[in-house]
């Protein structure tokens, strides 16, 4: 229903926005049981919000074991862990591992997921079959994983009795190659579940237009099905990004600590400087510069999703958001990375 | 089936096939005309399945082969089992405390489960069915928690939590009750967000005649909401459940040896078992089985909601 909105109806909906556009009795106005936010709500202040307020907190102080205890006496030193972070710690070669990791990784998973999704879109017998083991890399938890591919990895390993070669992979610099490899192999069938749901967005009829201009399968493939998977890919390219970034249990359980340097991702660093090395506040504001990398796809992906139904949002929004509606509805899945989103 | 049926059944006699049937049924030449929303020609079909599937199988069948091989041979490089041999299954119970792993992973990720599937549906409801001040930015800030790094909380929830044990003289470090409660938050922006979106589908018209007749919005929620929400709590459960069950980073922090969670136990064997003289990586492949094996059943056992509830239904 594209109906254009009059201007007088908006103001009036910004006066008082319980009035719907189509008259209904705003039956939900009274007795609204807010209180049953109250129990989410407080555990979320408790365990994340105040302690994202302490991290900033403790970043600006001189902490290490021995003043732990007493945090909000140790001294006050401003800016001078975030000054160590960028000059005198890895951090800025962390940064640059991590991104171009996530990034590399990222680009490799998207041919296969959507690859997984067009060879199981059409029914076949055993494809349920199929299905389910598309999706055991995903399902397996990361620690797992890592742990019989560090196995696998190993200088005697299986890998390089294979391939017959000797590479140390969990070492120097073939580790970057590693870690990239099996955090393809984990994070491909993400990629998967959100090109099958852009999958089901295509109508038979278009199926039927291709069938009757007779198009080469190829053609069918770039031109009619990539066009409806491109909502639903990008957001998952910014979420595989943002999960892919925020990877600790992986590199954590392939090469344990200490981490080789070509594969010293910011969690782990940021995780090593504090139970490691106990340098609390450097540790706190290498964290700190870590969200505000993170904060550049988590602010795209934020803007990207739709939050209400077209219900709830007027007309005009509703128009200009509905080429992101199979985006936003591909979201929840999105959002349910099985190695956790800060694992 | 407990196959997927997120996708939609689409109607059998498509138009190329009500075209050929009016040629007389002659067999067509080409197999992937029979069906006007084929994809892929057949053989490229079959190349891609099999090209992915190897790629899957290769590691997982490499720890199914190594769990049943000896030890040594494991860290040989075997990849097929020379000698089939099942002591790997009866020594990992005695070597590491997985046993022991499992009862705490089994306690907190559970009991995560339940509580936040109770918290997401009390707090989806509020957030889907009535209209408030700050209700977009909840919606909102439900999003970004879920992508903050757990890096960058780790260290000042132990901090409060260490605080409090000192004001209070309540430990929190080193019991499961700690994780329990950071689990328990971590899950609850997704996990309602999960209920947020299940809910949306619901029609309104029940709630609305339960209101009319009198009942109260706590009445609605457990005799109307509840019921029909089934598909959706289970979904947000189970995830809940996954979160606690995979976690390392809070785990290695936040336990002692006795609350390890199966994760951190593992993990420990892993990075200790390689200074020792004989590496037991057979053992580590069954302990990894062993870890593996409660969140796979999971995933069979509710596949169809979990992959259906999440993409199916919001899908237009």
């Amino acid at each position: 229903m594209t109906q254009v909105q009059t201007p007088a109806p908006r103001a009036a909906e910004q006066h008082d926005r319980e009035v719907r556009p189509h008259g209904k009795t705003p039956l939900y106005k009274r007795e609204r049981p807010l209180w049953m936010l109250l129990p989410g709500g407080v555990l979320m202040l408790a365990v994340i919000v105040v302690p994202l307020l302490v991290g900033v907190f403790i970043a600006m102080l001189d902490l290490d074991q021995y003043t732990l205890r007493q945090w909000f006496s140790a001294p006050f030193i401003g800016f001078a862990n975030f000054a160590e972070a960028f000059t005198d710690s890895p951090l800025l070669h962390s940064i640059w591992i991590s991104a171009s990791l996530s990034v590399l990784v990222t680009a490799v998973t998207v041919p296969i997921g959507v690859a997984a999704a067009i060879s199981t879109q059409n029914r076949f017998p055993g494809r349920g079959l199929v299905r389910s083991i598309y999706l055991i890399p995903y399902v397996l938890p990361a620690f797992v994983v890592g742990t019989f591919f560090r196995t696998m990895l190993q200088p005697q390993g299986v890998v390089n009795s294979i391939l017959h070669t000797d590479v140390l992979w969990l070492n120097g610099s073939a580790s970057y190659w590693a870690l990239a490899g099996v955090m393809v192999w984990t994070s491909w069938p993400f990629v998967y579940l959100l090109s099958l749901a852009g999958l089901q967005a295509v109508d038979n009829e278009v199926h039927e237009a291709a069938a009757l201009d007779g198009v080469t399968w190829w053609a069918k493939l770039r031109y009619i099905i990539f066009p409806y998977l491109r909502g639903p890919l990008s957001l998952a390219v910014i979420i595989a990004i943002l999960h892919n970034i925020n990877n600790f249990t992986l590199p954590f359980v392939l090469f344990g600590i200490p981490l080789p340097s070509s594969v010293e991702v910011m969690p782990v660093l940021t995780y090593i400087a504090s139970f490691q090395s106990f340098r609390f506040g450097l540790s706190a504001a290498m964290a700190i510069c870590s969200l505000v990398i993170v904060a550049i796809p988590l602010f795209v992906y934020l803007r990207a999703v739709k939050l209400d139904t077209g219900d709830d949002a007027g007309p005009d929004r509703k128009q200009r958001r509905a080429d992101r509606r199979t985006l936003a509805a591909a979201t929840p899945a999105a959002a349910a990375d099985i190695d956790g989103a800060r694992a | 089936m407990s196959a997927f049926t997120t996708t939609r059944t689409r109607p059998t006699a498509t138009l190329t096939e009500s075209i050929t049937a009016g040629g007389g049924g002659r067999r067509h030449k080409r197999p992937y005309d029979t069906d006007v929303t084929r994809l892929l020609p057949r053989w490229l079909l079959i190349t891609v399945i099999a090209v992915i599937i190897a790629f899957i199988a290769v590691p997982v069948l490499y720890i199914l082969f190594g769990s049943v091989n000896s030890d040594v041979a494991v860290a040989r490089g075997e990849y097929f089992p020379s000698e089939f041999t099942l002591s790997n299954y009866v020594n990992i119970w005695s070597t590491v405390a997985l046993g022991q792993g499992l009862v705490n992973s089994m306690l907190t990720a559970g009991a995560v489960a339940v509580a936040s599937a109770a918290l997401a549906v009390s707090t989806a409801y509020v957030l889907v069915r009535f209209r408030f001040l700050g209700r977009l930015t909840i919606l909102r800030g439900l999003l970004a928690l879920q992508s903050i790094p757990g890096t960058l909380l780790l260290l000042p929830v132990f901090v409060v939590f260490s605080n409090i044990a000192s004001a209070t003289g309540v430990q929190i470090i080193g019991t499961r009750w700690g994780l329990f409660v950071t689990y328990l938050t971590f899950a609850l922006p997704f996990s309602t967000w999960v209920m947020v979106t299940y809910l949306r589908g619901l029609p309104k018209e029940l709630e609305e005649a339960a209101r009319i007749d009198g009942a109260s919005s706590t009445k609605i929620l457990t005799k109307i909401v509840l019921p029909l929400s089934w598909p959706g709590i289970v979904v947000s459960a189970i995830f809940a459940f996954l979160l606690g069950w995979n976690d390392v980073l809070f785990s290695t922090i936040m336990t002692t040896p006795n609350t390890r969670t199966v994760a951190v136990v593992l993990q420990v064997l892993g990075t200790t078992q390689e200074g020792g003289a004989v590496p037991i990586y057979g053992q580590m492949m069954a302990a990894s089985i062993v870890c593996a094996v409660p969140v796979v059943a999971l995933y069979l056992i509710f596949q169809r909601y979990l992959v259906g509830g999440l993409t199916a239904g919001s899908v237009k």
